[in-house]
């Protein structure tokens, strides 16, 4: 009995002695970002950075993507120093810049005779004060992705670029079929899959304060889910389920989600890791009265550590990366770069596996995209309110009545 | 025991006396430095933090802030408009209270039943040193790999719904995603986790019934059943007492279980004390506010303990 | 206890009441080891399936063909020897300082008379009914502040200078018999050679308990872990498997796979030293 536990010791012993960390080399550029195994455009980016710049390495460091603000947040307050970091969501960069974790950037746009003309202004969702603090280097807005196979096997019509909610829920009702596990549609557990429909009529935003404007969607969503035309959100929440495995699945017919999820698609099905099907994309429906085209979407972008003890490389991959050669690569890999030139939409288009019917090429072209947050006063208290507010109704713990009451309520109490 | 200086004590005794205390000191300090240090320095603080308002950042952004964070978490202008009503079912501390006292109040007898039973059934048989590992596994068995695989088993098409379908019961959800199942399925795991580690103190309380009180029940003509509640039951009180002590402050710390079957959910419905202050602490970064949900737990936990040892001290003294 | 109004006792000496009794527990010892082990059983045959199989309707047990390579595609979707080599790190490390500093605390709180010295163990003791979780984040903001925030000697620090395993071998001295020490102080030993020559050689059994429960609670830690470690290079295999559901969440047969294999390790020192173990636990258990 002794010698066995000396052994089990000893050999733990050996393994731990095996854990010691090996050496940095010089140049190293370390960038905090998430999901680093399996983003594409990642590894297009640090080949197409390390190729032009001899002698820098970039190193990843791989958070968590579902707790990406707060293991990231937690690392800034510890003074950590990684040179760059990776902003997922705008306010969650005006978090940083309050606690002044972010370098400002105004000193080195002006130096480098940096153009920020190519973002059309969208950069301006990471500037505070006038100061900027990040450069955007993806630009998402949500489509409509939808498995062709399925509409062709139900001799279905496909979605095209002008439907309305309505419309929309009258084709995932049509398409869903119990029987064979078929969905009509599915709504990720995220907010935004199902409330941020809102802000794509340019007037409302999630953060006014005023959420009446959110029941219709609250309402179209419980009626698909009674008719069982979507898995049911509790379900889902349950199994902790990455949307990406369930399109994989080929059960779903209709997916409303952000275009990043085109290079996942084209990526996957070429590996091997998801069974390819005929798939295409159109814009989202839209509300009467709105435009077609109309949608939400969100900024992707780096900030530089204010911590960091090389912001001039630093600055040097940022600015890379927002202009012309790093959108370049991003682009390769059928993400949308945050920098609007002409040639983007062709490039993406062009990229192989994309589908090649012309609406799925026209859905490149919104003709207005929301933010999904927008940067104001305390909208981080906001979101948890709202955040919480909608799990209740989606669980059905409160009605969407009720619901948008309790948003309004408890939004109006954080400003008074 | 008391080492309490005696006046007439000479030069030289008090010298070695003071000596021995420094080697005594010595053989303390290293883990004492260590205990000070992540212990004790840390529970006075988070007393001090829940008087202050800190969101993160510099330590300079402190600031006190008196009673606030208790009356945010308490929401006491709301509740007191509202009535106490509101406080449990709507306000998060008080939904966070109410689910942990449910999984306590629950958890508790039902483990402790099982490892009593289990104990006494394996007292009885041979190949018990087998069973006892058996049943003891699932104590020491990877929290994460057994909670993903429950919920696994307890999904829509899993393998225990498909047998309560045999059984005749038609269950067609996750039980994790049913707001009245969830807390449920989180109380099933945590009394299958820890039957077996009560169940092998109970087998040691067992060997200490003497053998004599029950032959002398049995000759009296009493019943296994009527043994068991006459002689072995109150014979093992003192060991119930201490694994309902050590289990209730267990319970009031669930965390794992919750945060990989449940994540707190569906809506609210598991969402336990502990991971009230994980969300507020490390999500949120209210590091006053979580403080003072903190302060709660504690308070709560060592009223729970005082009020236990306190009974238990009346029952002996019946 | 009066129980003279009982006459219809089971006798004794009925073979035939006897045995039937003892079918009974055997079959209710044997439903409860079934309900024990079902998860396991579960999710070993489940680890070898294809992922549409695992919730198949009507379920099957067996997989239709058993899929070794599972176990090889989880190898390379996840770091999992890294995860194995940080907590083996962690729990090598803290078992080893938690024995070697407890058993000398326990040492002087036993078998030497010194000021305060009930005082100062009472605080040991309170502080086990105290949670961790109470007072878990001013101890994070003081570790962070140290520059040990996402790194594995935060867990260990963390979980070095627990009370328990003062309590713990305290209780296991105090059976020593101090004649014992006081021989070997009139032998001209030290209170140092004393620990070293005669507690240490005679508390193994304490020893080993400490060593297989400190090791087990660290090998399992969740939440610790959750908090501090950040970087997949330094996750344990807890917060490491956590990482790999989450990002594979409907590869139900790759997560069954990897879950199994974390239960690996703990399982061989568990099912080899589980005598230590269950008896530790009796003993201190019933001391307390």
């Amino acid at each position: 009995m002794k010698k066995t536990l000396a052994l089990v010791l000893a050999a733990m012993m050996m393994l731990s002695l095996l854990a010691i960390p090996a050496l940095a080399e010089d140049q190293v550029l370390k960038i905090v970002t998430w999901d680093a195994t399996t983003t594409p455009y990642l590894d297009a980016q640090k080949a197409a950075f390390e190729a032009s710049h001899p002698g820098v390495t970039i190193e990843y460091i791989d958070v968590a993507s579902q707790d990406f603000f707060v293991k990231t947040t937690t690392m800034l307050e510890g003074g950590d120093k990684s040179d760059i970091f990776m902003v997922k969501e705008v306010p969650d960069l005006i978090n940083w810049v309050a606690q002044g974790f972010a370098a400002p950037l105004n000193e080195c746009v002006a130096a480098s005779n940096y153009d920020l003309a190519g973002f059309a202004g969208t950069e301006q969702n990471y500037a505070v004060d006038g100061e900027l603090y990040a450069i955007p280097f993806r630009s998402d807005f949500w489509v409509l992705f939808y498995n062709k196979d399925l509409f062709d096997a139900a001799q279905v019509e496909y979605p095209t670029n002008d439907i309305t909610w309505d419309a929309y829920a009258e084709l995932a009702k049509k398409l869903a079929d119990p029987e064979k596990d078929i969905y009509g549609t599915y709504y990720h557990t995220w907010l935004s899959a199902v409330a941020n429909w809102t802000v794509a009529d340019a007037k409302n935003t999630l953060a006014d304060g005023e959420y009446s404007d959110l029941l219709y969607f609250y309402k179209l969503y419980q009626d698909l889910e009674d008719a069982g035309a979507c898995p049911a959100f509790a379900e889902q929440k349950a199994a902790n389920l990455h949307y990406k495995s369930s399109f994989y699945k080929g059960n779903i017919a209709m997916l409303p989600m952000g275009y990043w999820f085109v290079s996942s698609l084209i990526n996957d099905m070429a590996s091997g890791e998801c069974t390819p099907f005929n798939w295409g994309i159109v814009s989202v429906p839209h509300l009467d009265g709105v435009p077609a085209g109309s949608s939400f979407g969100n900024l992707t972008g780096a900030m530089i550590n204010a911590k960091s003890e090389n912001k001039d490389l630093a600055w040097e991959y940022i600015s890379w990366l927002g202009g012309e050669e790093g959108s370049a690569a991003t682009a390769s890999t059928g993400t949308r770069p945050a920098l609007a030139t002409d040639s983007v939409v062709s490039v993406l288009a062009s990229v192989e596996g994309f589908p090649a019917d012309d609406n799925s090429k026209a859905a490149l072209k919104p003709v207005f995209v929301g933010m999904e947050w927008p940067v104001v006063d305390k909208v981080n208290d906001i979101k948890s309110i709202v955040n919480e507010v909608h799990t209740q109704i989606m669980t059905r713990e409160l009605t969407p009545e009720e619901g948008v009451e309790e948003m309004n309520e408890r939004v109006g109490d954080l400003f008074k | 025991m008391t080492t309490a200086a005696r006046t007439e004590e000479s030069p030289a005794a008090r010298r070695s006396r003071r000596r021995k205390t420094l080697v005594a000191y010595s053989f303390l300090a290293p883990n004492f430095l260590g205990f000070a240090i992540f212990t004790l320095v840390p529970v006075l603080l988070a007393v001090a933090l829940s008087f202050f308002e800190w969101n993160g950042g510099d330590i300079s952004r402190i600031r006190f802030v008196g009673f606030d964070n208790y009356a945010n978490i308490f929401n006491v202008s709301k509740v007191a408009e509202k009535g106490i009503g509101y406080f449990f079912n709507r306000v998060d501390l008080g939904i966070a209270m109410k689910n942990t006292v449910f999984y306590t109040v629950v958890t508790v007898p039902l483990t402790i039943a099982c490892a009593l039973a289990l104990a006494m059934l394996l007292n009885k048989v041979r190949g018990a040193v087998v069973l006892r590992a058996v049943f003891f596994f699932p104590y020491v068995a990877s929290m994460v790999a057994i909670c993903v695989c429950w919920s696994f088993m307890l999904m829509k098409n899993g393998p225990i719904n498909q047998m309560l379908m045999a059984l005749g019961v038609n269950y067609n959800k996750s039980w994790t995603a049913d707001s009245t199942m969830a807390i449920w399925s989180i109380i099933l795991v945590s009394v299958w986790r820890n039957m077996g580690y009560y169940m092998v103190i109970y087998l040691a309380a067992l060997q200490g019934v003497p053998r004599e009180l029950l032959e002398a029940a049995t000759v009296d003509g009493a019943g296994r059943w009527k043994q068991f509640i006459h002689v072995t039951l109150p014979q093992l009180r003192p060991t119930t007492f201490f694994v309902s002590v050590m289990m209730v402050i267990s319970c009031f710390k669930i965390y794992d279980v919750v945060a990989i079957m449940t994540d707190g959910g569906p809506g609210r419905a598991t969402k336990m004390l502990v991971t009230y202050i994980y969300d507020e602490a490390f999500a949120k970064i209210r590091y006053g506010q979580a403080s003072a949900i903190a302060m709660i737990l504690l308070i709560i936990v060592l009223a729970v303990t005082i009020i236990q040892f306190r009974s238990e001290k009346k029952f002996s003294a019946d | 206890m009066e129980q003279a109004f009982h006459t219809k006792a089971i006798h004794r000496d009925n073979p035939a009441a006897h045995r039937i009794l003892k079918a009974v527990v055997y079959i209710l010892l044997l439903a409860m080891a079934f309900f024990t082990l079902i998860p396991f059983a579960w999710m070993l045959f489940s680890s070898f399936k294809l992922e549409r199989e695992v919730f198949s309707y009507p379920m099957t047990w067996l997989p239709e063909t058993w899929h070794w390579e599972n176990y090889s595609l989880i190898w390379q979707k996840v770091s999992l020897l890294t995860y194995f080599k940080n907590t083996a790190f962690i729990a090598v490390v803290v078992t080893f300082l938690q024995t070697l500093t407890s058993s000398f605390a326990a040492y002087a709180f036993a078998k030497l008379e010194f000021r305060g010295r009930d005082a100062l163990f009472l605080a040991y003791i309170g502080t086990i009914a105290i949670p961790w979780q109470a007072y878990m984040l001013p101890q994070f903001i003081m570790m962070r502040s140290i520059g040990l925030y996402d790194t594995l000697w935060a867990m260990v620090v963390l979980q070095a200078f627990s009370a328990f395993g003062v309590f713990l071998m305290r209780q296991f001295y105090r059976g020593i018999p101090t004649d014992l020490c006081e021989a070997a102080r009139l032998d001209g030993l030290s209170e140092y050679g004393i620990w070293v020559r005669i507690m240490l050689p005679l508390s193994k059994a304490a020893i080993a308990t400490l060593v297989i429960f400190t090791f087990v609670n660290t090998w399992n830690d969740f939440m610790g872990p959750m908090i501090y470690l950040t970087r997949d290079e330094n996750k344990t295999i807890q917060v490491g498997l956590r990482r790999f559901i989450q990002q594979y969440s409907a590869d139900y047969h790759l997560i069954m796979a990897a879950s199994l294999c974390s239960l690996v390790p703990v399982s061989i020192v568990f099912f080899c030293l589980q005598r230590y173990f269950i008896e530790g636990i009796a003993t201190s258990g019933l001391k307390g």
